[in-house]
């Protein structure tokens, strides 16, 4: 039969097609690995090679770097386990928060009868265009005069704000897929909005929460310009410190690069931890 | 047996109804009651403020004041260390619209703009797809993806610049190495400059796109694909005619999402180029950042954000409408 | 039970756990930014504060060698010295926004040279505690003692106008003919910095390259003492097969290139400060034109920079130099080659023309006017200038500011003869060195003469062209800050 036919040329295609996706991804994630190596290299290096050519990729990792970097011997101010608790106690803070906030605001822009939610969606995604650098400055002045300065809230608040609009937009549209008629159903059937967002919606929405989550971590994690404006010593963190390995007079690469590896490990393990979330949310037709 | 749910979805006008199995029963038997189909009218009113009211309180807490702030600021000549000076009107305004810099710079951001966030998208296209496909390399290469998006911005400024220097840079050296031409000066020369800091941008941005569309291509249902193979479409076919505008909300917020990013990029290029060679790689904020933290003449960089916002709230909604042109318009 | 729920709760549950946690720990760990609670803290009997903070740059001011002093201070005051650190860029927004938000948080704050100006009326005037001996006990501030010329560039401003410098930079200082011509001091200048030649000692030494540069030009090898010399030293150490060069330049967009080019302008004759205190705009002149040709010559008519001259600034200057890629460098301040390097350093002023006024420019240790302990903030200051510690810090390359301390530490057989080396040389900088415009937009300014020499320096115009185009863009960003510029 034709069709059989069909099916079995298409399927070689789809093949060849799933086969180049993979090559491009794959040569990608290689392409990207790059800078990653030359940072997780340097790390490692002894100070006095890790400028040489052609590179040396044969030679005694060294630990010195990260023990410096950790134990606050390098001339920081404050040391780096402090500043990556810190980091640590605001991010979660501050996804938490973004999560908590978006899902119900993602819900009620997709409510049909709310009359509102278009002007609000286009109003939320405007928040997002002002430039930062700008908007710290009122945050400069009265953020001071106020006293919060220096507190886990003072930086959890502000980066809820820049992360609500991504997760809203991201979520909504990712509600927005669910047909209506489901959501229909349940209500006719007595539930109240509320149950339907815990029962039908939420359900549905893990694997898009897991990528806001991700998303706002990291978005929150790497913030440098109002953790700087906001914090002194108590509640800095970790782009801030970082900061003091870099200067006008040159940069210690060794701990700059040991710093920055660091940093980026505990967002590898969230990612990680995320992404199975993501798996194991929702399989589609896997076994039919 | 299934992990999960086994969905099947409403195609745009399809045939098969979505149902979840737990819901199935209740569904049906809903259906069957007779009167009450229509009796409750789902009720708008308070609950949608009810629920949007935590969100709407952060945001205006951290948008409307500093706003009001600035639209005050603006209208005077102030610096931060003494900002009630006097009231000029428009006279910031002037200045930030006749500035030939700021003009140039606009452009120059436009052109960056357009340019990485174009190959972003496309790059992030070409990497959801395989990796939207749930498999036990998938998740290493998802978790190997987002890396270079977690890297401190300005730590991977640095690196980059220390891989692309034509003495002791990784770059040039393998080129050499290569046989093609080493002692590029990548960062001396506009045209070079540009590729190495739109490099930069996408290596560090593709991911966010590509996690959004991955998100996208998740929750998209597989009937439709399955039902356009059985009538005989290619790989490339079902994918453009059916996957594509099924994925065009997702695809919409990458895009504007991006665009709002990429104008308020600021770190690569103070650390790479300063804006050089030249004023070639001046983007718009590295003079705002000039006139806000450094000069501290807010008045003068309070204008220049509202110039910024106003530009690109008009930009955007055009930007959400062309590139979700394809969608239902509820999902936009 | 559904299984979806399941994930749900799979996925909420360790975050939702961790939540709660890190609320706890938020409202148990955190402490909240307290002002000091001394009493008042201005005469000389107020009592002695829990402990001081001083908000201090890293590299730049060498923290390292500030930080190394916390024992003996806390040993001689009783209460602890808390320094936070952050780089320039940080540092200058931290310090502005403390300011702005009359925050009493940092008792001492370090201050650059270019941010005086507009920071003026928050530093608190020093002259009536430089008299008032009480509050000298601890060491005194013997302005006297410092580098004349360091101490008017960087302490000494008239609130009122302050864009101008104080008019005889030469004089020893003295509150009394500071305050009668109504200026005030606003600091105590620590970490001075000026624009010093290195070179490979090495290599001038080596018998083979004297001969060979004997050969070359008919004239003995030295270390060059003119420009016109810097040139033919350069060209003959320039050897791109060998990967080595002549020398660096700084000619990235950024500070450092108008830097580079202000010291070459007072080298041609040309005035150094760039503008006047009038704001009249000095740079673009015949001297500016000449400096800014050799400037772009060297890199594009003799060739004698490494590759990527044109977007180089501090760092890769002295990476270059380090590597030992270059024979010569002007840097701010010591280097130290790379261990597979086998050379020896030596420094030497920056060669003159007509005239010579290396750029300099120095770190100050303010007081803030919000401070609750301002009489022993003040001996905490006092103390961190003095001689005796000056020396101490040098051991870790602390630049001095007092006259005395340089005469100290370049006679003494203590320190080694590199060492000595370095801080005669910067000695004898500082003390014809030229400093910045008094601008309260400085870095905008410095941009505009930092886009016109990469302009010139990549050879893409000529130097009377992008001088003219800076002149203009300068004249307008000037009156943008509210100046009247001459002429205009």
């Amino acid at each position: 039969m034709s069709a059989i036919t069909a099916a079995g040329r298409l399927d070689g295609r789809r093949l060849a097609t799933r086969s180049a996706g993979r090559v491009l991804l794959w040569g990608w994630l290689l392409l990207t690995m790059v800078p990653l190596v030359f940072m997780l290299a340097t790390s490692l290096k002894p100070s006095g090679i890790a400028k040489e050519l052609p590179p040396r990729w044969l030679f005694h990792p060294t630990l010195e770097h990260y023990r410096s970097v950790l134990t606050g011997g390098s001339g920081t101010s404050v040391g780096f386990d402090r500043l990556l608790f810190n980091s640590f106690a605001v991010t979660l803070g501050a996804t938490l928060l973004t999560v908590g906030l978006a899902v119900p605001a993602a819900y009620a822009l997709s409510m049909r009868t709310f009359g509102a939610r278009k002007a609000l969606s286009s109003w939320i995604l405007s928040t997002y265009m002002f430039p930062p650098i700008v908007a710290v400055i009122p945050v400069f002045v009265y953020a001071g005069k106020l006293g919060l300065v220096d507190r886990y809230p003072v930086l959890i608040v502000p980066y809820a704000a820049f992360n609500l609009p991504i997760a809203v937009w991201i979520l909504r549209s990712s509600i927005l897929q669910i047909p209506y008629e489901i959501q229909e159903s349940a209500m006719v059937d007595g539930a109240s909005r509320w149950q339907v967002l815990r029962r039908i919606i939420l359900p549905l929405l893990v694997p898009a929460i897991a990528t806001v989550a991700i998303l706002s971590a990291i978005l929150s994690w790497n913030e440098f310009l109002f953790a700087l404006s906001l914090t002194r010593s108590a509640a800095k963190t970790s782009p801030v410190g970082i900061q003091e390995f870099t200067g006008m007079y040159g940069t210690d690469w060794g701990k700059l690069t040991a710093a920055s590896s660091v940093i980026v490990a505990p967002i590898l393990v969230m990612t990680v931890i995320l992404r199975r979330r993501i798996v194991s949310g929702l399989t589609f037709g896997a076994v039919k | 047996m299934t992990r999960g749910m086994t969905m099947t979805s409403t195609q745009r006008g399809g045939v098969a109804v979505r149902d979840l199995e737990p819901r199935a029963a209740a569904t049906a038997a809903a259906r069957r009651a007779p009167g009450r189909a229509r009796r409750r009218r789902v009720s708008g009113g308070a609950t949608p403020w009810v629920l949007m009211s935590p969100a709407l309180a952060v945001l205006l807490l951290m948008t409307v004041a500093p706003a009001a702030y600035l639209i005050w600021a603006s209208l005077r000549s102030g610096t931060l260390l003494n900002p009630a000076s006097s009231f000029v009107g428009l006279h910031n305004y002037r200045e930030v619209l006749t500035d030939p810099n700021v003009l140039h710079s606009l452009l120059i951001t436009a052109a960056f703009v357009v340019v990485a966030v174009s190959v972003e998208l496309v790059l992030g296209l070409l990497i959801a797809v395989p990796l939207a496909s749930q498999s036990r390399s998938n998740n290493l290469a998802a978790t190997l993806m987002l890396l270079p998006f977690a890297v401190t911005p300005a730590v991977s400024a640095m690196i980059f610049k220390e891989l692309l220097n034509p003495n002791y840079g990784w770059v040039d050296h393998y080129m050499g190495v290569l046989g093609l031409p080493s002692q590029v000066e990548w960062l001396s020369n506009p045209g070079t400059a540009w590729v190495a800091l739109v490099g930069l941008d996408v290596w560090q941005w593709t991911p966010f796109v590509a996690l959004i569309l991955m998100a996208g291509l998740q929750s998209l249902p597989h009937e439709p694909l399955e039902a356009a193979a059985i009538d005989g479409a290619s790989t490339w076919q079902s994918f453009r005619h059916v996957t594509l505008p099924m994925l065009a909300p997702f695809l919409a917020i990458a895009v504007t999402l991006r665009t709002i990013q990429a104008v308020k990029t600021f770190d690569a290029f103070k650390i790479r180029t300063g804006g050089g060679p030249g004023d070639s790689t001046e983007i718009i904020n590295l003079g705002v950042y000039r006139i806000a933290l450094q000069s501290f003449r807010i008045g003068a960089a309070s204008a220049l954000a509202m110039v910024l916002l106003i530009l690109l709230s008009l930009l955007v909604p055009v930007l959400l409408r062309a590139v979700g042109r394809n969608a239902n318009p509820e999902e936009i | 039970m559904a299984p979806h729920l399941g994930s749900l709760r799979r996925l909420v549950k360790p975050l939702g756990g961790l939540g709660a946690a890190a609320l706890v720990m938020t409202a148990v760990a955190c402490t909240p930014g307290t002002d000091e609670s001394g009493s008042g803290g201005v005469g000389e009997a107020a009592a002695k504060p829990v402990r001081l903070r001083m908000l201090y740059a890293t590299a730049e001011a060498d923290a390292t060698a500030v930080q190394s002093l916390k024992p003996a201070f806390k040993q001689r005051f009783g209460f602890d010295l808390e320094i936070d650190t952050q780089p320039y860029d940080a540092l200058q927004q931290k310090v502005f926004s403390e300011f702005a938000s009359n925050s009493s948080y940092y008792d001492i704050v370090i201050v650059d040279t270019p941010w005086a100006p507009a920071l003026a009326s928050q530093l608190e005037p020093l002259s009536t505690y430089v008299d008032n001996a009480a509050l000298n006990d601890v060491a005194k501030a013997d302005i006297a003692d410092f580098v004349p010329k360091v101490f008017y560039d960087t302490a000494v401003y008239d609130a009122k106008h302050p864009a101008k410098h104080f008019p005889d930079s030469s004089a020893a200082p003295q509150t009394s003919a500071i305050t009668g011509k109504g200026f005030e001091i606003y600091g105590l200048p620590i970490q001075a910095n000026a624009l010093v030649m290195a070179y490979r000692k090495d290599m001038f030494g080596n018998a083979g390259e004297k001969a060979g540069y004997q050969q070359a030009t008919g004239k003995p090898l030295t270390v060059p003492k003119t420009w016109d010399d810097f040139t033919s030293v350069a060209q003959y150490f320039t050897r791109p097969e060998k990967k080595l060069y002549g020398t660096t330049v700084m000619a990235g967009v950024g500070d450092w290139a108008t830097d580079d080019f202000k010291s070459l302008l007072a080298g041609w004759g040309g005035d150094g400060h760039l503008i006047g205190d009038d704001q009249s705009i000095t740079f673009d002149s015949p001297e500016g034109v000449a400096a800014l040709q050799y400037y772009q010559d060297l890199i594009n008519k003799h060739k004698v920079v490494p590759p990527g001259s044109t977007s180089a600034s501090w760092d890769e200057a002295a990476s270059l130099f380090d590597s030992g890629t270059t024979a010569m460098t002007a840097n701010y301040h010591t280097l130290k080659l790379d261990s597979k390097v086998k050379g020896e350093i030596g420094y030497a002023p920056v060669p003159t023309g007509k005239a010579q006024g290396p750029h300099f420019g120095t770190w100050m240790l303010s007081l803030n006017k919000n401070s609750k302990n301002k009489a022993w903030a003040y001996r905490a200051m006092t103390w961190l200038t003095a001689a005796e510690q000056q020396v101490a810090m040098t051991k870790l390359q602390l630049h001095p500011t007092r006259t005395s301390v340089y005469q100290r530490i370049t006679t003494g057989s203590a320190s080694d003869p590199a060492t000595r080396n370095f801080y005669q040389v910067l000695g004898e900088s500082l003390a014809v060195g030229v400093g910045r415009a008094r601008l309260t937009n400085y870095t905008e300014v410095s941009n505009a003469i930092a886009k016109a020499v990469n302009k010139a320096a990549s050879g893409r115009t000529s130097p009377k062209q992008a001088l003219d185009e800076a002149a203009a863009e300068v004249t307008r960003l000037l009156k943008d800050a509210g100046y009247k510029v001459p002429g205009s």
